[in-house]
């Protein structure tokens, strides 16, 4: 996809929207403030999108999100070969939604509730950092006579020349770098710091003239202070075709950070409700026929005593010489008898106690199972077996997934693993989890059992964890997906997307890796590769 | 109802100790008591007895207390349906109205309650 941009100005400027051919968010609306300025075209498919962008002619696209999937997938396409910049509709309300489309590639992202009353000012200013962007091309960096716009835009903006030194830094970019004074010739290698690798984006991409899109990047302020940033980087080349530098947009993060942080909090408070929820249930039932077995039992001591009181009448009677006296106490114990109901009472007694303490030996397991799982586990990095966080923690999980798995366990024996074992069952709890609202969603109401497959084996110096479910499977599209930060495709407050993401990033701590296989209708297998001299790092 | 004139009670629930301590805790009222361990063997019965009542358990595989009574309602709409839970918060008290479902029984029940919210659902069998 090249773009090619004409001379002509804010006139004729073309802006896309893709939006399914129903009645969506009322982007045409709030596209009105720009009548005059821009022409409008309206595509329904992501095909049809990328083969407009691909005409060269397109300056933005708008995104109506209702069709996740296609605007990944068109957010991909642009992505990988520098298409138009894209600003999303989201219909659904939250901050997650919008940092997922920022990291997706997207410059802006307005909800659909929103999208009448600020969809026109979001297009206007991207518009208008396109402008930017493109004149800083020209020569001598080219900024100079787009200084205005550039003081004008929300998003921080450096400029930097071939070695490195900032040029032009507009007042957002102020205040995230923290200036003291002009950051003019200040040194952008020393502001700038990848989060990910030593060199810095920004010079990555005056070196090698990488382009990046919503990255992520620490900035250094003077006083020593530090800020996570979300960045885009691209060089600035003359007009023969020469970089002369580079160009940084770059927006704070600290309170998506921030968010985010809150997210995960959330996230394992909601897997121990769960937890918390199905542990209950397991409980209550033998706790509900104990309670009311003790009461029964409680009333069949009292119909023995009125019994056994007409025993020792009996035998009184038996002592003295009366004959009439012993009719009456033998037919007064009868009647007892038969009040008590003596013969049900006596045959039904032990079965009472038996089944009591049937339920009491359950419990008592359920609290060893909770033992196991929480296993005088200080948290720190410490030698354990694999196969005992594994079971403990499918044990843990076990009752609220018995009404639809079936369990199958493959376990190899495996030397002790120098790990953060509560770290690993919270990787075992997500993806067990997982696996058994697949399978729910698979089996539905027929009553059918579905299959989790626990094994473990060793295979080239690493330990290899498998969990495979029978469940509905992942769409390929969402496959690629599933361990971004906030991406989920379960109904609004059943997770919070976070599961998955922060399993890969505890694998990843263990020096190990996570993957997944899924066909759709068929099932999913998650595996996870732990190296046999497991080196974790320091807990973060 | 029974030939003798006492009401006919169907309890469902999945754990077999469960309908033990039930039968128990009832042995002394008027009923006759049937039990199932499984909804397939609930429409048996309900195809085969007439029943008066109906208690069954929420959390069953495969389907819910509210559902298996829905079909009750719809298939034998004279048996009076009433629930028994450790769960009341996951059901949702509209469901519950609309199903006509005279009461929600919590586990662990008390045996008292128990008793006296059988005895009002049994005034109500017609």
């Amino acid at each position: 996809m090249r773009r090619s941009h004409r001379e002509d100005d804010a006139l004729g400027l073309r802006v896309v929207v893709v939006q399914p051919p129903d009645h969506g968010p009322r982007i045409a609306e709030g596209l009105e403030v720009l009548a005059g300025r821009a022409t409008l075209e309206i595509v329904h498919d992501a095909r049809r999108c990328l083969s407009r962008c691909d005409a060269g002619d397109v300056d933005l696209l708008v995104l109506d999100a209702r069709r996740r999937a296609e605007v990944q997938s068109v957010l991909a396409a642009t992505a990988r070969s520098g298409g138009p910049p894209a600003i999303v509709i989201e219909p659904e309300a939250g901050d997650a939604r919008a940092l997922a489309w920022f990291r997706a590639g997207a410059v802006d992202c307005v909800s659909a509730e929103e999208a009448p009353k600020r969809l026109g000012t979001a297009v206007a200013e991207q518009l208008a950092r396109d402008r930017a962007r493109r004149t800083a091309r020209g020569g001598d960096l080219g900024f100079a006579g787009n200084r205005e716009v550039m003081e004008q835009l929300n998003s921080a903006l450096v400029v930097v020349d071939l070695e490195g030194r900032i040029v032009y830094a507009n007042p957002p970019a102020e205040q995230i770098l923290g200036a003291e004074g002009s950051l003019h010739g200040a040194d952008a290698g020393k502001r700038f710091r990848s989060g990910k690798s030593e060199e810095p984006l920004l010079l990555r991409t005056l070196r090698g003239g990488e382009r990046f899109k919503g990255a992520e990047a620490l900035v250094s302020r003077p006083d020593g202070s530090k800020a996570p940033v979300g960045i885009s980087c691209a060089p600035i080349t003359s007009p023969e075709g020469r970089r002369t530098g580079a160009v940084a947009i770059f927006q704070d993060l600290s309170e998506a950070t921030q968010r985010r942080s809150h997210a995960l909090q959330t996230e394992k408070l909601a897997s121990i409700g769960q937890l918390a929820a199905g542990v209950a249930h397991e409980i209550n039932n033998p706790m509900g026929f104990i309670h009311a077995n003790l009461f029964q039992l409680a009333e069949y001591t009292e119909d023995l005593q009125r019994v056994w009181r007409q025993v020792e009448a009996l035998r009184h009677a038996a002592e003295g010489a009366d004959p009439t006296a012993v009719r009456i106490a033998a037919e007064a114990l009868d009647k007892a008898s038969q009040e008590a109901d003596i013969e049900f009472v006596l045959g039904d007694l032990a079965k009472a106690i038996r089944e009591s303490q049937e339920g009491s030996e359950r419990i008592r397991h359920i609290v060893q199972d909770l033992r196991d799982f929480s296993h005088q586990d200080t948290g720190e990095r410490v030698f354990a077996d694999l196969n005992q966080c594994l079971d403990s923690t499918a044990n843990i999980v076990w009752p609220m997934m018995k009404h639809v798995v079936s369990l199958e366990k493959d376990y190899a024996e495996l030397p002790p693993i120098g790990c953060y074992p509560m770290q690993l069952k919270q990787v075992f709890m997500n993806l067990l989890v997982n696996a058994f609202q697949a399978i729910e969603e698979a089996v539905g109401e027929s009553g059918e059992l579905g299959t989790i497959a626990l094994s473990t084996r060793i295979e080239d110096e690493q330990v290899v964890v498998s969990i495979r479910d029978s469940g509905v499977g992942i769409a390929q599209e969402h496959l690629e997906r599933i361990f971004d930060p906030f991406f989920t495709t379960k109904r609004v407050g059943a997770g919070t997307g976070l599961g998955l993401s922060t399993s890969f990033g505890i694998v990843q701590g263990h020096g190990g890796t996570l993957s997944v296989e899924s066909v759709p209708g068929q099932g999913t297998t998650f595996q996870l590769r732990l190296p046999l001299d497991a080196e974790a790092p320091a807990a973060s | 109802m029974s030939a003798e004139g006492t009401l006919t009670l169907l309890i469902l629930d999945d754990e077999s100790r469960i309908l033990s301590a039930l039968r128990r805790s009832l042995r002394r009222e008027p009923y006759e008591i049937l039990t199932a361990e499984s909804v397939v063997e609930a429409r048996r019965v309900l195809d085969a007895e007439a029943v008066d009542l109906v208690l069954s358990d929420h959390k069953m595989p495969g389907i819910t207390g509210l559902q298996f009574l829905e079909e009750v309602a719809e298939r034998h709409p004279e048996a009076v349906r009433m629930l028994i839970t450790g769960w009341t918060e996951t059901i949702d008290p509209k469901a519950v109205d609309a199903l006509g479902i005279r009461a929600v029984i919590t586990k662990p029940w008390e045996d008292a309650a128990l008793k006296e919210t059988l005895r009002r659902a049994a005034k109500e069998v017609g």
